[in-house]
C-alpha cells in the first residue's frame, strides 16, 4: 500500500480539480491571457510567487499547474468560479487576512480582468518548467518501510551452537558466546564475589551493600548464591527507587514547567511514587504503558491489580512536559502540547522520533504527516490537566484531577466555595467604595448635612464590618481540599485533526482520521471512533504483542542499565538513523521472552543478571581489545560510572545518615503553586526535611536541579533521556573536594569510625569497607595512615580531638573522592 | 582522526576521546605511559580546529535584559521629531527626549545617553534592522540565547564551546556573569542535549551585585591548599592503582585529570575574578566604585580579564531595560550604568590589541515602540530594534539595516536572531550549517534551518 499524501496535499481540500479546461486553450483565450493576465501576474505577483522570485505561502503563480495547485491556503483559483477563487478574493481585498498585493491594491481594471479570466475557466498556456515543482512530497512506501529490521516482528531464533559448551549458563549466554566465537573473542574470567556483590547491589537498589550484607553474601557457599542474591534484591523496596528513576528519565519527570515561565507542578510527585510502586510490584510493562496513556479509561478488568486512583495518576506521564505557558494563542499552545505528548510517548515506548513528521514527512523513517496528525487527533481529543498558577505570565493554566472517591465532590465544593468567597469579596469592595465616596462627600458638605451623612456612614461602616466578618467566617470554613494529580482525561473536543501545513497551526490542510503509524499494523487495535479520544485504543496499539517495537525497546533499555550500553546503543531511536542491534537474534530472543513472561520487568532483569556474561569481571584483555575495543560483545563487564543518585546516596549511607524510608510527598508540594523564578531560597529553606533521603525524592525543578545531581550528569528533565551522558569534568572534582554536602557527610563517616573504636589500622579498614566494600591492601593501609598523620600534624587550628576528626574526615573524603568509589568494575 | 563536527553518531566515548588528538595535550608525568594507549583519555574541552580561519577568538556579549529603546540610543530618527503626537495605529508618537549627534570620522549618530561609547563610534557597527518573532520577554530572551523559544535547545555559548573548545583549561570556557533567574533562567546558558560539559557557568545573578558572587566549591574550609594537595596526591595514588589493575580505562584517566584541573582552577578562578590587582586608574576608567557604574564596571573588567585568560564566551548581564514608564529617569540611569564601563572595555581591549579578535556585542531581547505610554514610557517592540557589534572582524563606524521613518519596524537589511547567531559563529570560524549535533535521530543546528551571515558588515 502506498500512502496518499501526494504532491498537492492541498488539492484534496476542495476535491478533485474540477473545471480544468478539457481542451487546450483557443487562440483567442491565449491572446486574452497574454494581454490582460500575464502582464499583471508578472508585474504584481511574480516577485513573491514564482520560481524565480520567492514562494511566499507556498504559492507560485508562474505555471498553470502551480496556480491550480495553490499554496498553503489552498488552490489559488477554481476555474470557472471566481467567487470561490482565493486569488480573486485576495486581489479584491475583501478578506481582512488575505489582501494581495498587500501594499497597493491592483487597479479596478486589472482586478476585473483577472476575475473574468477565472470565469472563462482560466485558460493558461504556460507550461510547467523542468524542476520547478518544489512542492512534491515524496510518497512513503510503507511496504518498503516495513522491510526495515525494527518494523519486522521479533522472532525467536533457535539458540546457536557454541564451541565452549561449558561456558554458557543460559540461552542469552549462548547467543553472546556464539557471536564472540565468530569474532574470535574469548570471555574473560568471572568476577570475584566482592566485586559482583557491589555490582548487583548498585544495579538493583542503587546502594552499595552494607558490611553485614556483604559478609552474608560472601559466607553463602550455596552454588546459586548469586542467583539468590538477585531474588532477594528484586524483592527489596529499593528496587523501585532505582528502576523507577530509570523510567523517570525517559518520562522527562519534573516538578516544574521549565521553559520561560517556570511554574511549579506541586502534585507531580504522585506520578513519581506511582512509577516506583509499579516497578516494585512488577506491574506488567504493557499494562504500565497502557495506564500512562489511558489509565483514566481503564477499569479493574483492563488493569488488574491497579486502583482507579493509581490509573489516574499514571496519566501524569502525558501532563509532565515543558509547556509554553506564556503563549497567547490557545491553538498554538495546544498543538505544541500535543507535539510534546507525541514525542514523549513515541520515543519512550517505541524508540521512534515521530515528532519529526510534524512539519513534513519524516526524512528517514516511514512516517508521514498523515501518521503524525492521526496521532495528534487522539491527543487533541483529550484534555491535559497540569494545574499551574494562572497569571504572572501564565496564560495557559489548567485544572487538575481530583483524586479519591470523594475527590470530584470535594473539588466541586471547593469551586462553589471559591465562588461564594469571590461574591462576598465583590460585595465588600463595593461597600468600601461607597463608604469612601460618602467620606469624600462629607468632607465637602456643610455642617447641617454632615450629620445626616455621618449617620449614613455609620450604617455603611456597620455593613462593611458585617461583610468582613462573613468573609472571614467563610474563609475559616473552607471545605477540605481533595488530593490532586496531574494527568489526562477525556473531554477535549473529540474529533479528527487537520494537518498543520509546515507545522503551522494557522495553516490547516486536510483532516486525517485518528489512528496510529501505518507502518506498524496491529490487527487487534481498532482505530479510534466516535466521541472517545482514542487513547485507550492507542494504548492497545502501543502494547500489542504484534507491535514489533515496544518489547524490543524495553528489553534494550534494561540491557543498557545492566551492561552499560544497549544492544542497540541508540536506546531512544530504533529508526533508520538509530543504530542496528549488535546481536539481533539475542535482542529478539529477549523481547519474545519478555512478552511470554507477561511483560515482567523483574523476570527480564533476573534473566540477564543470572547470565555468565553479567557476572564476568571487568578485566582487560589485549587480544579481545584489539578485535572489539568497545566491548560490544560483552567479553568483559563494562566499567560503568555510578549515576548521580547512587553517588549521593552512597555518600549518605557511608556517613550513616541515609534515611531509607521513602519521603512522603515532595518539598515542591510544600512550596505550593508558584512561579519558581525567585523561589530558589524558599525551596532551599524547605529542603532540609528531604536532605538525608534518597535522591529520587529530591525536588526536581527544571533549570534548578540539585547540585549533587546536576554535577554528575543527571538527566536533563526537559528531555527524554534513555542514555545519560557521562562526563568527567573538573566541577565534579571540585564538588568532591569542597562541597559542603561532601564535607558534612565525610565528617559523619570519620566520627563513625572513630566512635567504633579500635586502633588506627582497624579504623582504616572500616573506612575502606564502608566506602569501597573491601579491605585495604597492607600498602594502602600504610598510605592511608600516612595521610591521616600528615593532615593531623599539618593542621594549625583546633584542639587535638578536632584535628583528629579532621584528619580522619580527610581520609574518608579521599576514599569517596576516588575513582573506585564512583565506578563499577 | 575524528571530524569534530561530523554528523556521524556522536557517542559518549567519542565525547570523551576528544577531538584534537593533534594538539599534543600534556598529560602530567604519572599519566604519560597510559596516554599512549589506544583508549587514552583526552579532554573534550581542548581547543578544536574551526571550519575556517576565524576572525575572532572569543565573544563578549553585553546582554541588556528588558529591551532597550533603540530610538533613544542608537537608531536616530529625525522624522520622529517631526511626527510628534501623530497617531500611528491609534497611538501617539513620542520623539526621543535625547539629542543625537554625529561622532567619529564616520559621523555615526549616537544619542546623548552614550557619551563615552560615542567616542568609539568608529569601532561600532550598528545593526539597526533587528527584528524578533515574539514581543514577550521570556520567549524573546530565550530565543536570543538559544535560537528557539519553542523548544529546549543549547545556548549560543554552549554551541561555541562544543565547536571550539576552550583555550584555558583552568577556567570554564563559557561564563555568564549575573544572568537573570527568570525569563528562562538556566536555559539561557544551558547545554540542553549537548553534553553537560558544554553548559555555561553562571556567576552571580542579575538581582545581586557581582561583587557578592563567587563560583561554587572553589575553596575548602577544612584544609589549606598544601594539605589539600596531600589529600589529592593520596586520591591520585588510589586512582593510579586502580588504573594499573584495569590497564585500560579512559574514564579513570579522566578522573585523574579532573582532579589536577580542579586543583589548578581553585587557584586560577579567584585570581581572574579578583579585581584587587588592577590599578586604581583602571578601576576608575571602568567606573568601579562610582555608584551607578560600579556593578557593570566590575563585570566589564572581569570580562576583559576572562577574555585575556582564554575564556571563549562571556556574557554580561544588565537590567532592567523594560521602561513602560519612567523612561526619562530610568533609561538615563541604565545607560549611565553601562556607557562608561563598555567604553572602557572597548578601549582596554584595543590598547591590548585584543579588540581585533574579540567580538563584542550589545543588545537585548527586543526594542521599544516609538509610541508614548503614560507620557513617559515605551512598550515592547520586536518588529524593529538595534544591536551593535564591535571588534572581532566586524566593520566599524557603520550602520547596517534600518527601521522605517518612525523606528517601528525593520525595513531594510533586516536581521533576525538566527542571522546574528550565524554571524557570531562565522566570525569564530564556524559554519553555522555545519556545526551540528546528532540528537533524537536528527542533526541539530543553532540556527535550525535559518540564518544568513551578515557578509556586508565583515571587515
Amino acid at each position: 500500500m502506498k500512502s496518499a499524501l501526494p504532491a498537492g496535499i492541498l488539492a484534496a481540500m476542495t476535491g478533485p480539480l474540477a473545471g480544468l479546461p478539457a481542451s487546450a486553450p483557443t487562440a483567442e483565450q491565449i491572446a486574452y491571457f497574454e494581454k490582460r493576465v500575464r502582464p499583471v501576474l508578472v508585474e504584481h505577483c511574480y516577485e513573491c510567487h514564482s520560481a524565480e522570485g520567492k514562494t511566499k505561502g507556498g504559492l507560485r503563480l508562474d505555471t498553470r499547474e502551480a496556480t491550480l495547485r495553490g499554496g498553503d491556503s489552498g488552490p489559488a483559483i477554481v476555474p470557472g468560479k471566481p467567487g470561490e477563487s482565493l486569488l480573486v478574493a485576495a486581489i479584491r481585498h475583501t478578506d481582512e487576512d488575505l489582501k494581495m498585493p498587500e501594499k497597493k491594491k491592483l487597479s479596478d481594471r486589472a482586478i476585473a480582468d483577472l476575475a473574468k479570466w477565472v470565469a472563462m475557466g482560466a485558460p493558461d498556456p504556460r507550461q510547467e518548467t523542468a524542476g520547478a515543482d518544489s512542492f512534491v512530497v515524496q510518497e512513503i512506501d510503507l511496504e518498503k518501510g516495513r522491510e526495515f529490521w525494527a518494523f519486522q516482528p521479533p522472532v525467536e531464533a533457535p539458540a546457536p551452537k557454541v564451541k565452549a559448551h561449558a561456558w554458557p549458563r543460559s540461552v542469552t549466554d549462548r547467543f553472546l558466546l556464539a557471536a564472540m566465537e565468530a569474532k574470535g573473542l574469548q570471555p574473560v574470567a568471572d568476577a570475584d564475589r566482592r566485586t559482583l556483590a557491589r555490582r548487583m547491589y548498585f544495579d538493583l537498589t542503587g546502594l552499595p551493600p552494607t558490611p553485614a550484607q556483604l559478609r552474608a553474601f560472601l559466607d553463602d557457599d550455596a552454588p546459586d548464591a548469586a542467583g539468590r542474591l538477585v531474588d532477594q534484591l528484586l524483592a527489596s523496596p529499593h528496587f523501585g527507587e532505582r528502576w523507577g528513576r530509570h523510567w523517570l528519565d525517559v518520562a522527562r519527570y519534573s516538578e516544574s514547567n521549565g521553559m520561560e515561565r517556570n511554574f511549579t507542578y506541586p502534585h507531580a510527585w504522585r506520578y513519581r511514587d506511582y512509577v516506583i510502586e509499579a516497578f516494585n510490584k512488577d506491574k506488567p510493562y504493557d499494562q504500565f504503558i497502557r495506564e500512562q496513556i489511558a489509565g483514566d479509561l481503564l477499569d479493574d478488568g483492563d488493569a488488574p491489580g491497579s486502583t482507579a486512583e493509581e490509573r489516574l495518576v499514571a496519566t501524569g506521564f502525558l501532563a509532565l512536559g515543558p509547556k509554553q505557558l506564556n503563549e497567547r494563542d490557545k491553538q498554538v499552545f495546544t498543538m505544541d502540547l500535543v507535539d510534546e505528548q507525541i514525542d514523549a510517548s513515541t520515543r519512550a515506548v517505541l524508540g521512534l522520533t515521530v515528532s519529526c513528521a510534524r512539519c513534513h514527512d519524516h526524512k528517514f523513517d516511514p512516517i508521514g504527516m498523515e501518521d503524525y496528525y492521526a496521532l495528534a487527533g487522539i491527543f487533541t481529543s483529550s484534555r491535559t490537566l497540569y494545574g499551574t498558577q494562572g497569571g504572572g505570565g501564565n496564560r495557559q493554566a489548567s485544572g487538575l484531577m481530583a483524586l479519591g472517591e470523594d475527590g470530584p465532590g470535594l473539588e466541586k465544593a471547593r469551586q462553589e466555595h471559591q465562588k461564594k468567597v469571590a461574591a462576598e469579596q465583590k460585595r465588600l469592595a463595593q461597600a468600601n467604595k461607597r463608604l469612601a465616596n460618602l467620606r469624600k462627600q462629607a468632607a465637602r458638605s456643610k455642617a447641617r448635612q454632615k450629620e445626616a451623612m455621618e449617620e449614613r456612614m455609620d450604617e455603611m461602616r456597620e455593613q462593611t464590618a458585617e461583610l468582613k466578618g462573613r468573609l472571614g467566617e467563610l474563609r475559616k470554613n473552607a471545605p477540605p481540599l481533595p488530593a490532586y494529580a496531574m494527568g489526562a482525561t477525556e473531554g477535549g473536543s473529540p474529533g479528527d485533526c487537520r494537518i498543520c501545513l509546515r507545522g503551522d497551526p494557522k495553516k490547516r490542510g486536510p483532516q486525517v482520521a485518528r489512528g496510529y503509524l501505518r507502518v506498524v499494523e496491529v490487527a487487534s487495535a481498532p482505530p479510534p471512533a466516535g466521541d472517545a479520544s482514542g487513547r485507550k485504543e492507542l494504548a492497545q496499539w502501543l502494547t500489542s504483542p504484534e507491535n514489533p517495537l515496544t518489547a524490543r525497546v524495553m528489553v534494550n533499555r534494561i540491557w543498557h542499565h545492566l551492561f552499560g550500553t544497549g544492544l542497540v546503543r541508540t536506546v531512544d531511536n530504533f529508526g533508520l538513523m538509530g543504530e542496528r542491534p549488535v546481536n539481533r537474534d539475542l535482542l529478539d530472543h529477549l523481547a519474545v521472552q519478555f512478552m511470554d513472561d507477561g511483560w515482567s520487568v523483574k523476570e527480564t532483569v533476573r534473566r540477564l543478571m543470572r547470565t555468565r556474561a553479567y557476572q564476568l569481571s571487568g578485566r582487560h584483555d589485549a587480544r579481545n581489545f584489539e578485535i572489539d575495543p568497545e566491548n560490544r560483545h560483552c567479553w568483559q563487564m563494562s566499567h560503568r560510572r555510578l549515576g548521580a543518585e547512587a553517588i549521593r546516596d552512597a555518600i549518605l549511607l557511608a556517613g550513616g545518615k541515609l534515611e531509607l524510608a521513602p519521603y512522603e510527598g515532595s518539598v515542591v508540594q510544600e512550596l505550593g503553586n508558584v512561579n519558581f523564578g525567585r523561589q530558589q531560597a524558599n525551596l532551599d529553606g524547605k529542603s532540609a526535611s528531604v536532605a538525608n533521603h534518597r535522591s529520587i525524592y529530591l525536588p526536581i525543578i527544571r533549570n534548578a536541579v540539585p547540585e549533587a545531581l546536576r554535577v554528575f550528569d543527571f538527566a536533563e528533565p526537559s528531555l527524554i533521556v534513555g542514555n545519560r551522558p557521562v562526563t568527567n569534568v573538573p566541577t565534579q572534582a571540585l564538588y568532591m573536594l569542597n562541597d559542603p554536602f561532601v564535607l558534612e557527610h565525610t565528617g559523619h563517616l570519620a566520627a563513625r569510625v572513630l566512635e567504633e573504636g579500635g586502633d588506627a589500622s582497624r579504623r582504616v579498614d572500616r573506612a575502606y569497607l564502608l566506602t569501597l566494600s573491601r579491605r585495604p591492601e597492607p600498602s594502602e593501609r600504610e598510605r592511608a595512615l600516612a595521610l591521616v598523620d600528615a593532615i593531623r600534624t599539618g593542621l594549625d587550628t583546633g584542639d587535638q580531638a578536632e584535628r583528629e576528626r579532621t584528619a580522619w574526615a580527610a581520609l574518608a573524603q579521599s576514599l569517596i573522592g576516588s575513582a573506585e568509589f564512583r565506578y563499577l568494575h | 582522526m575524528i571530524d569534530p563536527h561530523s554528523p556521524a553518531h556522536f557517542s559518549r566515548r567519542r565525547a570523551l576521546q576528544g577531538m584534537s588528538a593533534g594538539f599534543g595535550y600534556m598529560a602530567f608525568s604519572g599519566l604519560a605511559a597510559h596516554a599512549a594507549k589506544p583508549d587514552a583519555y583526552r579532554n573534550p574541552l581542548l581547543p578544536k580546529k574551526p571550519h575556517f580561519e576565524p576572525r575572532a577568538k572569543r565573544v563578549i556579549f553585553a546582554c541588556m535584559r528588558g529591551g532597550p529603546s533603540h530610538v533613544d540610543t542608537f537608531d536616530h530618527k529625525p522624522d520622529l521629531a517631526r511626527n510628534e503626537g501623530k497617531k500611528i495605529k491609534g497611538r501617539k508618537l513620542m520623539p526621543s527626549p535625547w539629542e543625537f549627534t554625529p561622532h567619529g570620522q564616520s559621523g555615526l549618530m549616537v544619542s546623548s545617553l552614550f557619551p563615552h561609547l560615542a567616542e568609539h563610534a568608529d569601532d561600532l557597527c550598528l545593526l539597526n534592522g533587528m527584528f524578533a518573532d515574539v514581543p514577550a520577554h521570556p520567549q524573546a530572551f530565550v530565543q536570543l540565547h538559544t535560537g528557539s523559544f519553542q523548544f529546549v535547545r543549547p545556548s549560543v555559548g554552549s554551541w561555541v564551546l562544543y565547536g571550539l573548545g576552550t583555550e584555558n583549561e583552568n577556567l570554564p570556557g563559557f561564563i555568564s556573569l549575573s544572568p537573570p533567574a527568570r525569563v528562562g533562567g538556566a536555559q539561557n546558558y544551558g547545554s540542553a542535549f549537548l553534553p553537560a560539559l558544554y553548559q555555561g557557568t553562571a556567576i552571580g545573578t542579575l538581582r545581586r551585585p557581582i561583587r557578592e558572587a563567587s563560583l561554587k566549591n572553589l575553596s575548602n574550609q577544612r584544609l589549606k591548599p598544601d594539605l589539600q594537595r596531600k589529600q589529592i596526591d593520596f586520591i591520585q595514588a588510589m586512582n593510579r592503582d586502580l588504573l594499573d589493575r584495569h590497564e585500560v580505562d579512559s574514564q579513570i584517566n579522566g578522573v585523574i585529570e579532573s582532579y589536577e584541573l580542579a586543583f589548578r582552577m581553585q587557584a586560577a578562578v579567584p585570581g581572574v575574578m579578583d579585581l584587587d590587582g588592577e590599578t586604581e586608574a583602571v578601576k576608575e576608567k571602568y567606573g568601579i566604585g562610582a555608584g551607578v557604574t560600579d556593578d557593570f564596571g566590575r563585570q566589564c573588567l572581569m570580562a576583559r580579564r576572562l577574555a585575556e585568560a582564554g575564556v571563549r564566551y562571556i556574557e554580561l548581564g544588565h537590567g532592567n531595560w523594560d521602561q513602560h514608564n519612567g523612561l526619562r529617569k530610568n533609561l538615563t540611569r541604565n545607560c549611565a550604568g553601562v556607557d562608561q564601563p563598555l567604553a572602557a572595555l572597548l578601549g582596554d581591549l584595543k590598547d591590548r590589541g585584543m579588540l581585533e579578535d574579540t567580538l563584542v556585542i550589545w543588545g537585548g531581547e527586543f526594542g521599544r515602540t516609538p509610541h508614548v505610554k503614560k507620557d513617559d514610557g515605551r512598550d515592547h517592540n520586536h518588529t524593529g530594534f538595534t544591536f551593535w557589534m564591535a571588534g572581532g572582524g566586524i566593520k566599524g563606524g557603520m550602520r547596517y539595516g534600518a527601521t522605517d521613518e518612525n523606528g517601528i519596524a525593520a525595513v531594510d537589511n533586516r536581521v533576525h536572531f538566527h542571522d546574528l547567531h550565524a554571524t557570531i559563529l562565522h566570525q569564530l570560524g564556524l559554519d553555522h550549517e555545519k556545526l551540528t549535533y546528532r540528537y533524537a535521530g536528527r542533526d541539530f543546528r543553532l540556527t535550525d534551518v535559518h540564518g544568513n551571515v551578515l557578509r556586508d558588515i565583515l571587515a
